[in-house]
């Protein structure tokens, strides 16, 4: 027979394994291509923020081809362990193992082409679907039209025979480093020597817990202006990011299996069908699978966390668009508002207006900051504030010597915040009015062209008001000095009415700001950076899922005697089944839990530089991640209940 | 009074063109507390009556009778039942679950017949000093000799006081001296617990321990030997003269 021949046949005979990689080719061609499809698609190419808009998504593909290769790469590992004995033999029949590489490497070849072959054409129809989506979350509403790119042809192509060479490196390794005899063994080898606990192991596994723990509190205390220098605050982060995965690791590594073993003890030796099916078996392996597992919770974590960061954002959108532009639109020209209302009573939208002046000026904080920022770009104890007076509210009355804050950006305030109240100077020209500061109010009163991106607005008494209009700093007007906000009485119309206020484009004027604009805009570039993150997230998803449900897949088999045993003594497979449950929701569930836990902590650390909304839009794209990941559970359940059944 | 009765055991592999009969009318009965073995050369279906007999297998036709209860007749759930109550086993390649230390598959058994823990943990106290394994309770099997896997086989075989154990080439990958130490401890086991053992193996050695020899050959009971008071050195000299009369292949003139 000659070695063509040989290739054939063991390809035939091998489909059974195969299909496991195939699987897994198929998949992360087809999600490649389909990405970089986008990328290379004059549609996205004409969508208005290009530049922004095709660097992040080349940033993705970067960290899709990381994945990917992760990913094939353990495929490929199960796969070729699985074949141990086969490569024995060959060697056994006196082939070199250059030879039987030779052999490998052309029956993988041609399993690795048909699958790229298979994937590039679902991952061509895949990215119509993958465009319709991403217009709709950005808002765009151009036409999804399904381009051949030759471009990303050849660049999907490049990238999966580089992860090819990769793969046939590790198999190479593989076969070089295992003797005949430790390849007949090679399934049931794996695992290792099985030892006690040992105190070394116990106090890792409190080290591992102490360091998350250690790493939650930072990451808590991250922006409460603790870390208010630069440098400390990446270094803080670089901190939390480090204990925590090395806590997870060492978690996974000792306490698991610690506890498991209190468990045990506890038990006397005398364990029922569930805890041999979970409990003795989870512990047996845990040490040589808290390496993977720490990777596959890091990577859920890290795609709970950008997922929900960038849905919150989008899911805020329009609370965020309202503290940036509290009014749905505003004017500073008092010629443009005459004229605009006009327009608006003409077109019969039922409205109400609102007018006041604007100052500038100096405001000393100096008293009133909590920690001096010594690292920023500018000087916070100075700082030039918009001034209005609290006739202009009626929520608000502030007495001759006093003055409220309000309006303060969430983000700025991480980094400079003040007291609850003390002593403020407001800097006319000639004099300065010194104030009692009476505190931070929430309301937002004056959009972002007029408080410098999200500074506070200082309210003051109508008589400081007018002695400050006198003695006027002019080198520090640099903002509008009037306001016109108005407000539809019904909301529903805004669209029509922001169609209305668009068409009369008052591009000179400096005040102008419509809300529903902003609203629009936001979606759009959060919508981007949402797809994004969600096409990433979900590939991260997938991804461990299904190195977990392989690890799954390889771990029945290799449990498979011990199910005939099991049977023999007349256990039923239902008693086994229920065992496997319990199994299953260990392994998948922890390092959903940690994962979840991480995100969270993540995500609540720095949650308010993306929106304004945190549990809702969190707990959504958490339990959107649970139930898809419980579903990968389920699978790997299915495919035990068919290992026991056939155990007897 | 008989724990197994077995009449006209049939069992067949293939399909209807293709059928190959291993089992062709085996009688079978064992009474409470005797020690058999069952020998016969390699094809003569001897692993197939045990695993029949021990309802691990289906039987094409006839009966078996277990403590007066008809198997053949039984559901596969009812079956598991029935072996986790009345069964013991003893494999060759020991079968322990690599996962438990020693005395957790000892007491495995245990625990699904819903057995007190302090009553477990008694049964396993006097079990394990028996068969000498108290030192390696807390082991895993890898850690073991295959001498000792075997005795903790055989420990979780008896712990449950079943029926009948059925012992599957026991010894076939022990040395000698391992093998003749678990033969010692089975047949004390079987005069001291009254337990019944029905024991595979085609060592002539290791079936002189117990009192009662079946030899089959192509699917039939060929003959029996008893030891009845003979000594086991005799009794050894029996079995390999039958098994000379037996063995080897038939030229067929």
């Amino acid at each position: 027979m000659s070695i063509n021949q040989m290739i054939l046949r063991n390809m035939r005979k091998n489909l059974k394994n195969y299909y496991l990689y195939v699987f897994a080719l198929v998949f992360s061609v087809g999600l490649y291509f389909s990405f970089v499809t986008l990328q290379y698609d004059p549609g996205v190419d004409n969508v208005e923020t290009s530049a922004k808009m095709a660097a992040a998504i080349r940033t993705a593909a970067i960290m899709l081809v990381v994945i990917v290769t992760v990913f094939l790469v353990y495929a490929n590992s199960i796969f070729i362990k699985r074949r141990g004995k086969e490569i024995g033999l060959f060697q056994l029949i006196g082939m070199t193992k250059g030879r039987i590489f030779r052999v490998l490497t052309i029956e993988n070849l041609i399993i690795y082409i048909s699958s790229m072959l298979i994937g590039i054409f679902v991952g061509f129809s895949f990215s119509k679907l993958i465009q319709m989506v991403l217009f709709k979350t950005t808002g765009i509403t151009e036409v999804a039209s399904l381009n051949f790119s030759a471009a990303a042809l050849l660049q999907t192509v490049i990238v999966f025979f580089v992860i090819f060479g990769v793969i046939m490196l590790t198999n190479w390794i593989f076969i070089k480093g295992q003797s005949i005899l430790s390849l007949f063994r090679a399934t049931s080898k794996t695992e290792g020597q099985i030892r006690n606990i040992s105190i070394l192991e116990i106090i890792m596994g409190l080290l591992g817990l102490v360091l998350i723990i250690a790493g939650y509190y930072v990451s808590s205390k991250l922006f409460d202006g603790d870390f208010s220098v630069m440098n400390e605050l990446l270094f803080a982060m670089a901190f939390i990011l480090g204990a925590v995965i090395l806590g997870t690791y060492l978690f996974y590594k000792g306490s698991i299996r610690f506890v498991a073993n209190l468990l045990r003890k506890r038990k006397k030796g005398y364990l029922n069908i569930n805890d041999v099916m979970s409990l003795s078996s989870i512990m047996f392996r845990m040490k040589s699978n808290s390496l993977l597992l720490t990777i596959i919770t890091t990577v859920s974590a890290l795609a709970i966390g950008l997922s929900s960061l960038s849905y919150i954002s989008y899911y805020s959108a329009e609370k965020t668009s309202k503290q940036n532009i509290p009014d749905h639109f505003s004017l500073a020209d008092e010629q443009n508002a005459k004229q605009f209302e006009q327009e608006l009573k003409e077109s019969g939208f039922d409205f109400y207006q609102k007018e006041f002046k604007v100052l500038q000026a100096n405001v000393v904080t100096k008293e009133i900051l909590v920690k001096q920022q010594s690292g920023a770009a500018f000087d916070p104890s100075e700082m030039v504030l918009p001034i209005i007076s609290d006739q202009a509210l009626n929520e608000m009355n502030a007495a001759p010597d006093e003055a409220i804050f309000t309006g303060y950006s969430k983000v700025l305030a991480s980094v400079i915040s003040f007291d609850k109240e003390g002593l403020i100077q407001i800097e006319g020209k000639e004099k300065v009015i010194d104030q009692d500061y009476l505190g931070l109010e929430n309301d937002y009163i004056l959009p972002y062209s007029y408080s410098d991106g999200g500074l506070p607005t200082v309210v003051v008494d109508q008589t400081t008001f007018a002695s400050l209009q006198e003695d006027i700093d002019e080198e520090v007007q640099d903002e509008p000095l009037t306001y016109f906000g108005f407000n539809l009485e019904d909301p529903s119309n805004l669209s029509e009415a922001t169609d209305l206020f668009q068409s009369l484009s008052y591009n000179d004027d400096e005040g102008r700001s419509s809300q529903y604009e902003a609203f629009l805009q936001q979606k759009e570039n959060m919508g981007l950076v949402m797809f994004i993150v969600g096409f990433l997230g979900l590939t991260f998803l997938i991804t461990s899922g299904c190195i977990l449900y392989f690890k799954q897949m390889n771990e029945s088999e290799e449990e498979r005697p011990n199910y005939t045993v099991l049977r023999k003594l007349g256990f039923t497979e239902a008693d086994l089944s229920r065992g496997v449950r319990g199994k299953q929701l260990v392994n998948f569930g922890i390092p959903l839990i940690v994962g979840l836990l991480h995100g969270y902590f993540a995500v609540r650390s720095g949650w308010f530089f993306f929106g304004t909304e945190f549990y809702t839009p969190m707990l959504i794209v958490m339990g959107i991640y649970t139930i898809l990941y419980s579903i990968f559970g389920g699978l790997s359940i299915v495919y035990y209940k068919k290992v026991i059944r056939e155990a007897l | 009074m008989n724990v197994l009765e077995a009449s006209k055991i049939q069992k067949s592999y293939g399909n209807k063109f293709m059928k190959q009969d291993v089992l062709m009318g085996i009688d079978v009965s064992i009474e409470r507390g005797e020690f058999i073995s069952i020998m016969g050369a390699s094809g003569s279906g001897k692993t197939t009556l045990l695993n029949v007999l021990s309802s691990i297998d289906r039987v094409s036709g006839g009966s078996i009778k277990i403590d007066g209860q008809e198997m053949t007749k039984k559901r596969e759930k009812q079956l598991a039942e029935f072996r986790k109550r009345h069964l013991g086993f003893i494999f060759q390649e020991y079968n322990l679950l690599d996962t438990l230390t020693v005395k957790e598959n000892i007491l495995l058994p245990l625990s699904i017949a819903k057995v007190s823990k302090e009553e477990a943990i008694m049964a396993f106290d006097s079990l394990a000093e028996e068969l000498g394994i108290d030192e390696i309770q807390n082991k895993y099997p890898n850690e073991i000799s295959g001498g000792q896997k075997q005795r903790t086989s055989a420990a979780r075989a008896f712990i449950h006081n079943p029926s009948i154990i059925f012992a599957d080439e026991p010894t076939g990958a022990l040395d000698s001296k391992s093998a003749s130490n678990l033969l010692n401890k089975l047949s004390d086991l079987n005069a001291r617990r009254k337990a019944t053992i029905a024991m595979v193996t085609h060592d002539p050695v290791a079936a002189s321990y117990s009192g009662r020899v079946i030899f089959i050959k192509d699917g039939r009971i060929y003959t029996q030997l008893n030891k009845g008071t003979e000594s086991r050195q005799s009794f050894l000299k029996d079995i390999m003269k039958t098994q000379g009369v037996l063995g080897g292949v038939q030229y067929e003139h």
